[in-house]
């Protein structure tokens, strides 16, 4: 672009402070380097989750802050400060709700993300660590969720925790320890609700913002995987930065989710059950909606008695942690097609198909109980 | 080799001036172009096809430089320099400087010995620090973990409200917890009631008395076989729900847990469901008029034996 040449033009006082931060910081060096990134094969909507992903966090940050004005982590005041923010402060009810379903977003997402990832067979050789990098990071949201959902201290809160606890205190010689440890105690309490508080709240925003900022530094590095088919010809041809393209993309992402999530809060806004109390009176204890699929599987026969507990509790999901974290390692054909990989695919479709089913169903079986 | 900067270029028939930028693939990294700056007579890109040979200080092109001044002007707007663009490893392989770089090291480092001592004493000190820390921290978030167990009586209600044999009613009481630095507070709690008939009572007992002990294995009460009514605690031997009695399509009237649908009879057997363990009967004592008080015991769910945590 030409410069526009205006002679003696003194320059404002705004460019004079730009000019003066970026002599110190190196500015424009930097958003250089950030929007100038060469997406191979160009932008795409497939690869907008990563980034509506940290979006969702920095809102989940933001709102999480707010809520901690007026929430207080004890026993006696979880439930009231809880109540004080949906009913008396004014827009609490819409920041809880935006917060809420903001983690319902992010299990949606990150589900998304690993999905494409997945199936764009990104994770192949040279992208091991960002994927087992990624991995961890999910661990992390679903530690957000389960710790998050105890601190409102509703009856919803309490049997979550309950149930999630007793299911971790079934993991072979280190399971007492480690419910005990979480719980603060033999049973969920004040306690276990610190606990909670601080790990959510300090804990996990601190590892997920270092695992986040190793996830981008590692996918930098190794640049993206781009698109699965191609020579090397064309998807120089179609290749972009990613400003604009793929930025405008992200930003329509953001705003589509940011616009959802708006939506539930105002039609589904959070209600609180009543306070959490050691006898579920009517309620029937029942996780968030995202875990409802592993719920359903826990009530199959054969993850009954005390074998079948370890097999369904334990066993099942560290093999499928341990097999995803696996993956790269001995799925090294270079191949990434995913119509040329079909056990890639066939896999991913019955993982999906089951979870679709069980949450299905478990929301069938509601209707039985009453 | 490499074309380096400040090279100077010569065509078949004459030199046409110098190396001044290098242009590089993105995807292969290598140098796909030079930019030949022509003696101030503007910059010429000419792609790397056109080079005979590359010289220590000397590229050799093998067009006329008829050929290069008719190509169009270099528009160096059409790129970007490498500090402005991400791509990792882009100047790993590429040797375009007209020679290394290099900066003296400071007077006090040219000769120091043992690096590798300093380095590994650095770590160990590092260590050391945290192992220090490791145990007094596991200690401190240890510290409410174990209880010893609460054996007192607690009054729960009247069997007078029981009207039938065999049925699963509801007690619902209400418990004070201190915990650690809070003010005592009550919690709301739940037991089941079973008026048994004789039948079930042998389903329960077995023939038996039940034996409860304390944490020191000495006798603490013996539920008799005789009393016809059981107590169960809430709290589901699966994983830890709260039960209800309800009616069932084909099982008639049962226990049945709403989250992973274990299911009981009146005498806590587990009749379906994945409950490891039948429910847990309490010890219960009454008193001549029929208040039940018992002994506020749970158990770890998921197991196929008791184990007791308060």
């Amino acid at each position: 672009m030409e410069q526009p040449s205006v002679p003696n033009a003194q320059p404002t006082a705004a460019e004079r402070f730009i000019a003066f931060l970026d002599a110190r910081v190196g500015l424009k060096e930097m958003q250089a380097k950030m929007l100038n990134e060469p997406v191979p094969g160009g932008s795409r909507w497939a690869y907008v989750f990563g980034s509506i992903l940290l979006f969702l966090f920095l809102m989940q940050a933001v709102t999480g802050i707010l809520l901690m004005f007026y929430y207080v982590p004890t026993a006696d005041h979880a439930y009231a400060s809880t109540q004080y923010i949906i009913h008396e402060v004014d827009y609490g009810w819409f920041l809880l709700s935006y917060h809420f379903w903001g983690s319902s977003a992010m299990a949606v997402c990150v589900v998304a993300h690993m999905s494409q990832v997945f199936l764009w067979g990104a994770y192949k050789p040279p992208r091991e660590l960002l994927w087992v990098v990624g991995l961890a990071l999910f661990g992390i949201v679903i530690g957000f969720g389960f710790t998050g959902y105890l601190l409102p201290w509703d009856q919803r809160a309490y049997w979550a925790t309950t149930v999630g606890v007793e299911i971790l205190d079934k993991t072979p010689v280190l399971g007492d320890f480690m419910a005990r440890f979480l719980k603060g105690g033999p049973t969920p309490g004040q306690l276990t609700l610190s606990r909670f508080f601080v790990i959510h709240v300090m804990i996990l925003p601190a590892a997920l913002m270092v695992l986040a900022g190793l996830h981008l530094f590692l996918f930098r590095v190794a640049s993206p995987a781009g698109p699965f088919k191609g020579t090397p010809d064309e998807i120089k041809a179609k290749t972009d930065y990613f400003f604009p393209r793929q930025i405008w993309k992200d930003i329509v992402g953001m705003a589509v989710v940011f616009a959802s999530i708006c939506g539930l809060t105002f039609w589904e806004p959070v209600v609180l059950l009543e306070e959490a109390t050691p006898d579920p009176g009517d309620y029937h204890p029942e996780p968030e909606w995202y875990f409802l699929f592993y719920f359903q599987l826990l009530r199959f026969k054969m993850f009954s008695g005390e074998f079948g507990q370890l097999l369904g509790a334990v066993a099942l999901p560290v093999a499928f942690m341990v097999l995803l974290v696996a993956l790269p390692f001995f799925d090294k054909d270079p191949e990434r097609n995913i119509f040329k990989r079909p056990v890639a695919l066939i896999s991913w479709i019955v993982v999906m198909v089951i979870m679709a089913l069980f949450t299905v169903s478990a929301v069938i079986n509601r209707e039985f109980l009453d | 080799m490499q074309p380096k900067l400040k090279s100077r270029v010569r065509c078949t028939d004459r030199e046409i001036g110098e190396v001044s930028k290098v242009v590089v693939d993105p995807l292969s990294h290598e140098i796909s172009h030079i930019v030949v700056s022509m003696n101030g007579s503007g910059e010429r890109q000419v792609a790397m096809g056109h080079v005979q040979a590359v010289a220590e200080d000397l590229v050799e092109l093998r067009a006329p430089s008829s050929d290069i001044v008719a190509l169009p002007p270099f528009k160096r707007d059409d790129f970007v320099t490498t500090h402005e663009v991400e791509i990792s490893h882009l100047e790993d392989n590429l040797h375009v400087m007209p020679g290394e770089v290099l900066v003296p090291l400071p007077a006090l480092e040219k000769d120091v010995k043992r690096r590798t001592f300093f380095m590994n004493f650095t770590n160990a000190i590092g260590f050391l620090i945290g192992l220090l820390m490791a145990f007094p921290i596991l200690r401190y978030l240890m510290k409410p973990m174990y209880l010893p167990f609460d054996n007192a009586w607690l009054k729960v209600g009247n069997v007078g409200k029981i009207k039938q044999e065999d049925i699963g009613v509801q007690f619902e009481y209400k418990k004070k917890i201190k915990e650690a630095y809070m003010p005592e507070y009550e919690v709301m709690k739940n037991i089941w009631i079973v008026k048994a008939t004789p039948a079930l009572l042998e389903k329960v007992y077995k023939g038996k008395d039940i034996e409860f002990r304390d944490a020191s294995g000495n006798a603490l009460w013996t539920n008799k076989k005789e009393i016809p009514y059981v107590a169960f605690s809430g709290k589901c031997p699966h994983l830890g729900c709260g039960y209800k009695w309800r009616r069932h399509k084909t099982l008639g009237q049962v226990f049945l847990c709403p989250c992973h649908l274990s299911i009981f009879d009146a005498s806590g057997k587990v009749l379906d469901g994945p409950a490891p363990r039948p429910l847990d009967a309490l010890p219960m004592r009454m008193s001549a008029d029929g208040e039940v008080e018992i002994i506020d015991m749970e158990f770890k769910a998921g197991t196929k034996s008791q184990v007791r945590i308060i």
